[in-house]
C-alpha cells in the first residue's frame, strides 16, 4: 500500500490514549507477515525484524494514541460532561463532531450560545466544565443505554486532500505519520536487525515508551513523530519553529530531550548525501517519546524524525505530502546507518 | 415531505448572508412543488398563495435563508486568506475549523489555530483580524481561483443524532424554512380562506435586511417569523430557553401582535400539540421586527424552533419541533379569519 494511503487507513482508525487497541489490531494484522510481534502488558505492539547485518541494536518507534476524549459524567438531560485526553485546547474542541464509545454514536462538543455569554467573557478562552458532549438524547436514561462513563470520544474528521493533493487535512496525524513509515518499512529489506515499536500512552506523558524502551534496551532509537509547525499567517522567523515544505525535521533539543550529537549530526550529512531536504527546529519546543526513551535502560542514544505538522492536537492537522515523502526517505536511510555508528 | 431529508439537503446547500444564490435556489425548487409560479426578486425567495374569499387578510411566513459565515478580504503573501465574519460568529471555536471558500470553485481549507508555543499562557481566543485560512495553495494559486469578497462557510456534514435529534450549520434558519414547506404542503390537502405567502429572505443576519424588502413589496396583514431560540443546554438559562422536543416557542413581546401570539396559542389547543412560550422585553432579533413596522406596518409574531449551539458548525435541534412548527402555522392560517 502506498505510504499516504496507509497514512489514510490509520489516521481514520479512533484510539486515543490508554484505548489503542484498534490501531494495535491494524497494525499486528500487518506486522505479523514480516516480524516476530508480541503486545508489552501496556498495550504497546514490539515487532522485531532481521536485517542482512546484525550490528549494534536499534529500535524504531512511534505512538499509536491520538489526543480525544473521556466521558466523566452523564448528565440527567442526557448531555455529557468531558475531560480532554493528552493535551486540547477547548477552542479545538467546542463546535467539532465527534464519535463516542465503541458503538461509534455520533455526538458533537457544545457550549454557551455565544449570544447568551456576558459581553465581558467573550473573547476569553472556555474552560472544560462549560463544555459538553451532545449525542441526541432526551435524558440520562436514554443516553446510559448509549454509553457509560469512562467511554472514549473521538475527533470525527475526514482526510481531505488540500490544494490539489500537495496536502492533507485529518486528525490523528500525530502519530499515525510515524505509524505509517515504520509499517512501510518493515516490508522493506532491511540493513540491521530491527525493533518497530508501537507505543501507547504518549499523549498523557510519555509513558508506554518508559516501559517497552526497557524491555527492548536498544543502543540507539530513532523516534518517529509529528511535530508543531508554526508557519501560519502573521508569524515570522525563529517563531515558525519548522515550515511545510521544509523536509523532514530533526530538532536538536526540545523540552524533554537534548539530541545525541552525532546521531543529529548523522542526519543532516544522510539528508545532505542524498539530496533529501531536511530542517531543524528554530525554538525549544515540544517534546515526544525520547524523552522517555533516552535515560532508560541506563540511557539509549536516541533521535527524533519528524513530519512538520498545522494544528497538531486538533481535529485538522494539516501537512504537505512531500513532508511525508522525505521524513520516509530520510528514516529509511538512517536505518541503514544507525547501527554503524 | 420528509423533513429530516429536508433540513439535510438545505443545511449542506451553502448561503453565506449577501450570498445566498446556493441555498435561494435549493429552496426555491422545493417550493415550486407546492407552488410552480414561485419565484427569487432581490435574493427573496417568494411563493403567493392568493386567498380562497374576498376581502380576506394575506399572512407572510419568513424564514431567514442566510446562514452566518465569513468573506473573503484579501490573500497575503505566504498565501494565506484572510476573512471578516458575516453575522455574528462565535470566534472561540475558529482554530483548526475546517471550511469551505466558494470561489471559482469550492476550495477545501482549514482556519488557522495559533500553536501552544505561540499562545502562551494567555486566556483570550484570537480574534477573526488575526486569523487566517489555510488551503494548502500558493498565493498565485489562490489568485486565480479566490476573490476578496467570496464567501465562506463551515465545512461540515448534517447528521442524526440520537432520536429524532440534528445536527449540522445553517439549522438556523434552514429548518425554518423546511417547517414552512411543510405546512405549505399540508395547506395544500386543505386550501385555507385567506391568502398567505412564503418568503425565504436574505441578511437576516446582517440585520434583517431581506426582510425590509419583503415587508415593503408584499405589504402583508399578518406575518410571522419562523426562526429558532436559544435551546436548553448546559450552560443556559431556563428562563431564556426552549426545551427540545418539546414543541415550537410561541413569542409574546411588546413589540409583537398579541393578537397573532393569541392565535398561535388557540391553534395549538385546537391541534392538542405541544408548545412554549417565549417571553421578551422588546426587540426579538428576528424578522419579526421588520415586519411590525415596515410598509405601512403588520400584526407580527414569532415561532420558533429551539437550537442548541447556536451560530455554530454544531447546532442541534429536534426534527419533532420542526414538524410540530408546520402543522401549528397550517393550523394558524387555517383559522385565520376576514377581519384579522
Amino acid at each position: 500500500m502506498e505510504l499516504k494511503e496507509r497514512l489514510r487507513e490509520l489516521c481514520l482508525i479512533n484510539g486515543v490514549s490508554g484505548d489503542e487497541d484498534r490501531v494495535r489490531e491494524y497494525i499486528l494484522g500487518y506486522a505479523e507477515k514480516y516480524c516476530t510481534c508480541r503486545t508489552d502488558p501496556l498495550g504497546s505492539l514490539i515487532c522485531f525484524k532481521n536485517g542482512k547485518k546484525q550490528g549494534k541494536s536499534l529500535m524504531i518507534c512511534a505512538h499509536m494514541d491520538e489526543v480525544g476524549f473521556i466521558i466523566t459524567y452523564i448528565n440527567s438531560d442526557g448531555t455529557l460532561q468531558l475531560r480532554p485526553v493528552g493535551g486540547v485546547d477547548t477552542t479545538a474542541a467546542i463546535g467539532k463532531q465527534v464519535i463516542v464509545g465503541d458503538p461509534g454514536i455520533p455526538g458533537v462538543i457544545g457550549s454557551t450560545a455565544i449570544h447568551n455569554i456576558p459581553r465581558s467573557e467573550r473573547g476569553k478562552i472556555p474552560g472544560w466544565d462549560s463544555l459538553y458532549i451532545d449525542i441526541g438524547a432526551a435524558d440520562r436514561e436514554e443516553a446510559e443505554k448509549l454509553i457509560s462513563p469512562g467511554d472514549c470520544a473521538y475527533f470525527d474528521s475526514d482526510f481531505t486532500e488540500l490544494g490539489g493533493g500537495s496536502g492533507i487535512k485529518s486528525k490523528a496525524i500525530d502519530d499515525r505519520a510515524g505509524c505509517a513509515m515504520m509499517m512501510e518499512l518493515m516490508a522493506e529489506e532491511l540493513e540491521y536487525d530491527t525493533y518497530f515499536v508501537f507505543n501507547v500512552q504518549e499523549e498523557v506523558g510519555l509513558r508506554g515508551s518508559r516501559a517497552s524502551a526497557v524491555s527492548v534496551a536498544p543502543d540507539f532509537a530513532l523516534v518517529l513523530e509529528s511535530t508543531t509547525a508554526g508557519d501560519i499567517d502573521g508569524v515570522q522567523g525563529a517563531k515558525r519553529v519548522c515550515c511545510l515544505g521544509g523536509g523532514a525535521v530533526v530538532g536538536f533539543m526540545d523540552r524533554s530531550t537534548v539530541y545525541d550529537r552525532e546521531l543529529y549530526r548523522l542526519a543532516f550529512d544522510t539528508a545532505e548525501e542524498y539530496g533529501i531536504p531536511c530542517q531543524t527546529k528554530t525554538m525549544i519546543a515540544g517534546g515526544n517519546d525520547a524523552g522517555a526513551i533516552h535515560v532508560s535502560a541506563g540511557g539509549i542514544r536516541t533521535l527524533a524524525v519528524s513530519v512538520p505538522t498545522r494544528y497538531l492536537h486538533s481535529a485538522s492537522c494539516v501537512i504537505k505530502t512531500e513532508d511525508l515523502y522525505s521524513s520516509y526517505e530520510l528514516v529509511k536511510r538512517l536505518a541503514a546507518r544507525i547501527p554503524e555508528v | 415531505m420528509d423533513i429530516t431529508e429536508a433540513i439535510i439537503r438545505l443545511s449542506e446547500t451553502s448561503g453565506a448572508s449577501g450570498a445566498e444564490v446556493g441555498a435561494a435556489e435549493t429552496a426555491l425548487e422545493m417550493l415550486r412543488e407546492y407552488c410552480p409560479d414561485a419565484y427569487i426578486s432581490k435574493g427573496n425567495v417568494i411563493g403567493i398563495f392568493p386567498a380562497a374569499g374576498e376581502n380576506m387578510p394575506f399572512v407572510l411566513l419568513d424564514a431567514h435563508i442566510d446562514q452566518v459565515g465569513m468573506i473573503v478580504t484579501s490573500v497575503t503573501d505566504d498565501g494565506f486568506v484572510k476573512f471578516a465574519g458575516l453575522g455574528g460568529l462565535d470566534e472561540r471555536l475558529l482554530p483548526a475549523q475546517p471550511v469551505v471558500i466558494h470561489g471559482k470553485t469550492d476550495i477545501r481549507g482549514v482556519i488557522c489555530s495559533v500553536p501552544p508555543h505561540l499562545s502562551g499562557d494567555g486566556d483570550t481566543v484570537p480574534d477573526i483580524a488575526s486569523s487566517a485560512i489555510d488551503t494548502g495553495m500558493t498565493k498565485d494559486e489562490l489568485e486565480a481561483a479566490v476573490a476578496p469578497g467570496d464567501a465562506v462557510t463551515y465545512d461540515v456534514r448534517c447528521r442524526r443524532l440520537h432520536g429524532s435529534r440534528l445536527t449540522g450549520r445553517a439549522l438556523d434558519d434552514r429548518c425554518g424554512v423546511a417547517a414552512i414547506l411543510y405546512a405549505v404542503s399540508l395547506l395544500r390537502e386543505n386550501a385555507p380562506e385567506c391568502g398567505y405567502g412564503v418568503v425565504f429572505s436574505v441578511q437576516e443576519e446582517l440585520g434583517e435586511r431581506g426582510a425590509r424588502l419583503a415587508a415593503y413589496s408584499l405589504k402583508p396583514d399578518i406575518a410571522i417569523a419562523v426562526d429558532v431560540s436559544f435551546g436548553l443546554a448546559p450552560g443556559e438559562k431556563a428562563e431564556k430557553c426552549g426545551i427540545l422536543g418539546k414543541g415550537p416557542m410561541i413569542g409574546i413581546s411588546p413589540c409583537l401582535s398579541r393578537e397573532v401570539s393569541q392565535g398561535l396559542f388557540s391553534a395549538a389547543k385546537s391541534l392538542g400539540i405541544p408548545y412554549q412560550t417565549e417571553v421578551m422585553e422588546g426587540l426579538t432579533s428576528t424578522n419579526a421586527d421588520q415586519y411590525s413596522v415596515g410598509g405601512t406596518g403588520a400584526k407580527a409574531c414569532t415561532l420558533s424552533i429551539p437550537l442548541r449551539n447556536m451560530h455554530t458548525p454544531v447546532e442541534v435541534i429536534d426534527t419533532a419541533d420542526v414538524e410540530l412548527t408546520g402543522r401549528l402555522l397550517a393550523e394558524y392560517i387555517r383559522m385565520v379569519k376576514e377581519g384579522d
